[in-house]
């Protein structure tokens, strides 16, 4: 290569300034734009792969020969009617649609807060493992995680991250929509908690900005949340008041899906939008994505 | 070192090394995914069980009848048990393979067994039961609970598979089992021949077995049959095997020259030699000791002993409980854990939930199913969840909500039954969402002290306080279905929200 002369370096350097000094939203168009969220309603067994497509389709994540981890919420040993973990048949469309999609390896992963075993038993999650390249980790042990550094963060500076997901191609979040007495819900960015090893630590701190940092952290590339019922009190464990929605959320933007999921149903008999929940809008203000619904585009469709 | 077996021997290893492959998938068995079927036989036909339990509860065990069938077969083929089945045994003569030139001269204590049988039941009739420490099915239980299960998962968290075992107490069942062991040096088979009680109650009914060994015409008296019997029951001096002593392995029969022992039908029952004196040094120890065994046992002390769900009343409990270990074993939290001095003296090994180990799961109900003894009953999951074992209390000044102002409630999060409720309540002109504890719901299962996040004592902590403990009927009542069906009971909205006015 040519040396590169003194004016074609200052020439090099202005530019480079100037593009520092343009607005962000310039440099960023792709990210700004609406994100789109996926609303599927309907007949349970459909919902997944009908949410899936109206944000671009499972190929748009992912490509065959990929390692693919699907975090669903498994923490509690209820019975699956009870709201407080993922519904098995939604998690299985999704692993179905991974392994059409060509997936080498599939790990349904969850640090759960109850025992594990009772927790797999209980969630019924084992009818999602149908394939020999589908397993099931439960996070339990120390093991299992790495250190992550947390640049800028003020509630966290360092945390312990699953490593299955280091390792992975892609990282699909599939809460289930619950309330939670601390954090008001529990959706895709408070789920992210059963990806790390010390979960009580967050407790100790500030929680609702915790939680936005660990976004910050652990980035799934798409959450899909499991709205076909919500507890919408008594969560996260309950028992509490489970209503049937019927209902898949799904978006790239981990903000806006949970911002938009919060308005489907009441919590504690109440109303409430995405920018009421403390840990969203942190997590919004952190620019992790759009909180405000009227900025996104919302496909709907009923299968 | 060389190991030679003598093909004599082959059929009585094969055997032993089946039942103790028996003995130890059972324990492997003993999980929680696993149903409950063979998996604590072995102890139901324990004889030994039967009778001190029996006698201490003063109530029939209907759960060891069967061992009624071992009485029954040793009363035809003498103590079998001990030279075939018995695990301990089995292990005794695998370390023995590795001891080297034992002395011969044994000391003859084979009186020991006796006088130990005879100080379990004096003390046993005074209501307490020292079962543990003798019997053999209870010793090789526990240390494969708790001193195996964590070495072998130990090194298999090495290699990244399994799940953690810890117990509180493994150092004094190892050196329990050290030193049954190590009796070896003394003489072989030295805790079976003069110390084992279950051995000991067999050879009662050994001496008057109707299948004996005896000798038959043209012993040379070489001697090598004196030297080769590992209980030392065979006398050439006085031409006779003693039947209490046997145990049946078959040695004698295969390896005398000159082929004169044989096993045959014999009435006559052996002389069993006890002195007066003995016989009542050894009551008189059962009696002293007893009472002995209950001190540091004290209500008030015990305020943290929380006993598995459904355990029977504690004193019962205590007569009952052979402090094998199975519970802890099977506990998928790892919360039950071996008492030290919690439940007094002679409640050392008896199990204790050790909430902030693991918590009392509510789907689970394994420890009542394997428990040989019903000493934890074997509640239906629906009336275990019922089964209180003490109540939880929070400790304000150490809990985060309370005195730092956190957004914690763990313990909400984690109770199952919906017991504490986080509500708003202003401390220092702050008004935040603090956990309340129902104690009319709590059940005591400490999933909440397991999970409070802070450091050492948990700021929520169970205490036996309230617990239930029947010997029967239901621990359901319409108050407390009532009081748990809360799905519209009051909650404040949780801090997570913004309220906008």
């Amino acid at each position: 290569m040519d040396k590169i002369t003194r004016r074609e370096f200052i020439k090099i350097g202005a530019g480079a300034a100037l593009v520092t000094l343009l607005p962000k939203s310039l440099l960023n168009a792709d990210k700004t734009a609406a994100p789109v969220i996926g609303v599927a309603e309907g007949d349970n067994s459909k919902l997944v792969k009908a949410a899936v497509d109206l944000v671009g389709g499972i190929d748009k994540f992912m490509k065959a020969g990929d390692v693919v981890c699907i975090k669903p919420n498994l923490s509690f040993a209820s019975n699956i009617d009870c709201g407080a973990t993922t519904n098995p048949a939604i998690v299985r469309q999704m692993v179905q649609l991974c392994l059409d999609a060509g997936a080498s390896r599939i790990i349904v992963l969850d640090h759960t807060i109850h025992e594990a075993t009772l927790c797999v038993e209980r969630s019924r999650i084992e009818e999602a493992i149908i394939d020999k390249k589908v397993s099931l980790v439960t996070l339990q042990q120390e093991r299992q995680y790495t250190d992550v550094d947390v640049p800028g963060g003020k509630e966290l500076n360092r945390i312990q991250v699953a490593k299955a997901i280091q390792n992975a191609d892609l990282l699909i979040n599939m809460p289930t929509a619950k309330s939670h007495s601390a954090t008001g819900v529990s959706l895709g960015l408070k789920s992210l908690m059963g990806l790390i090893w010390d979960r009580g630590y967050l407790h100790r701190v500030n929680l609702d900005r915790a939680i936005a940092e660990l976004g910050t952290v652990i980035k799934p590339g798409l959450t899909v949340i499991d709205a076909t019922r919500a507890l919408t009190t008594g969560g996260p464990g309950g028992p509490g008041k489970t209503v049937v929605l019927n209902k898949v959320v799904a978006g790239i933007d981990p903000v806006a899906v949970d911002s938009y999921t919060v308005g489907i149903a009441q919590w504690y008999k109440k109303s409430w939008t995405g920018k009421q929940v403390k840990s969203i809008r942190a997590a919004a203000d952190l620019g992790l994505g759009e909180i405000d619904t009227a900025n996104m585009r919302i496909k709907q469709v009923k299968v | 070192m060389k190991l030679r077996i003598k093909r004599s021997r082959i059929l009585r290893w094969i055997v032993q090394i089946l039942f103790l492959g028996l003995f130890i998938t059972a324990f492997v068995l003993t999980r929680y995914s696993v149903p409950v079927t063979f998996q604590n036989l072995f102890f139901k036909f324990d004889p030994l069980i039967l009778l001190v339990v029996s006698i201490a509860y003063r109530t029939v065990l209907a759960a060891a009848m069967l061992s009624l069938l071992t009485v029954a077969a040793t009363l035809f083929f003498g103590r079998f048990f001990c030279g075939f089945i018995c695990p301990l045994g089995t292990t005794i003569d695998i370390f023995d393979v590795f001891v080297k030139k034992q002395k011969k001269a044994a000391p003859i204590l084979r009186s020991g067994k006796y006088l130990i049988l005879t100080f379990l039941l004096a003390a046993a009739l005074l209501g307490t039961s020292f079962l543990h420490f003798f019997d053999p099915l209870a010793i090789f239980e526990r240390s494969l609970t708790l001193i195996f299960y964590p070495a072998a998962m130990y090194i298999a968290g090495i290699f990244n598979v399994g799940m953690r075992a810890i117990y509180t107490e493994s150092a004094i069942a190892f050196l329990f089992l050290f030193i049954i062991l190590g009796l070896n040096f003394i003489s072989q088979r030295f805790w079976c021949r003069n110390v084992c009680p279950l051995g000991g109650l067999l050879a009662l009914f050994s001496k008057s077995a109707v299948f004996k060994f005896s000798f038959a015409e043209g012993c040379t008296e070489c001697g090598i049959c004196e030297k080769i019997c590992p209980t030392g029951a065979i006398s050439i001096e006085k031409m006779s095997v003693d039947s209490g002593e046997c145990i049946d392995c078959l040695r004698c029969l295969y390896e005398c020259p000159q082929h004169v022992f044989e096993y045959k039908i014999s009435l006559a029952p052996k002389r069993l030699d006890l002195s007066r004196r003995q016989l009542i040094g050894a009551l008189g120890a059962g009696i002293i000791i007893a009472p002995l065994a209950n001190s540091l046992l004290h209500r008030r002390l015990s305020g943290r002993l929380i006993r598995p769900p459904g355990s029977i009343p504690e004193a019962d409990f205590l007569d009952i409980c052979i402090h094998c270990g199975k519970c802890m074993k099977v506990c998928p939290t790892n919360g039950l854990q071996p008492c030290i001095l919690e439940a007094g003296v002679n409640g050392l090994w008896t199990p204790r939930l050790a909430a902030r180990i693991g918590g009392c799961e509510k789907n689970c109900n394994m420890c009542g199913q394997v428990c040989p003894t019903s000493a934890i009953r074997n509640l239906p999951l629906e009336e275990k969840t019922y089964a209180k074992m003490g109540t939880a209390v929070i400790d304000r000044a150490r809990c985060i909500a309370w005195e730092q102002d956190r957004v914690c409630l763990i313990c909400d999060e984690a109770c199952p039954f919906a017991a504490i409720s986080s509500l708003n309540e202003t401390v220092r002109g702050t008004t935040l969402l603090r956990p309340f504890m129902d104690e009319r719901i709590c059940t005591g299962c400490g999933l909440c002290e397991a999970r409070c996040p802070i450091e050492e004592r948990a700021a929520i902590e169970v205490y036996s306080i309230g617990e239930e403990r029947k010997r029967r009927g239901s621990y359901i009542t319409e108050e407390k279905i009532r009081l748990r069906a809360c799905e519209e009971k009051d909650e404040d909205i949780p801090s997570g929200f913004i309220i906008d006015n």
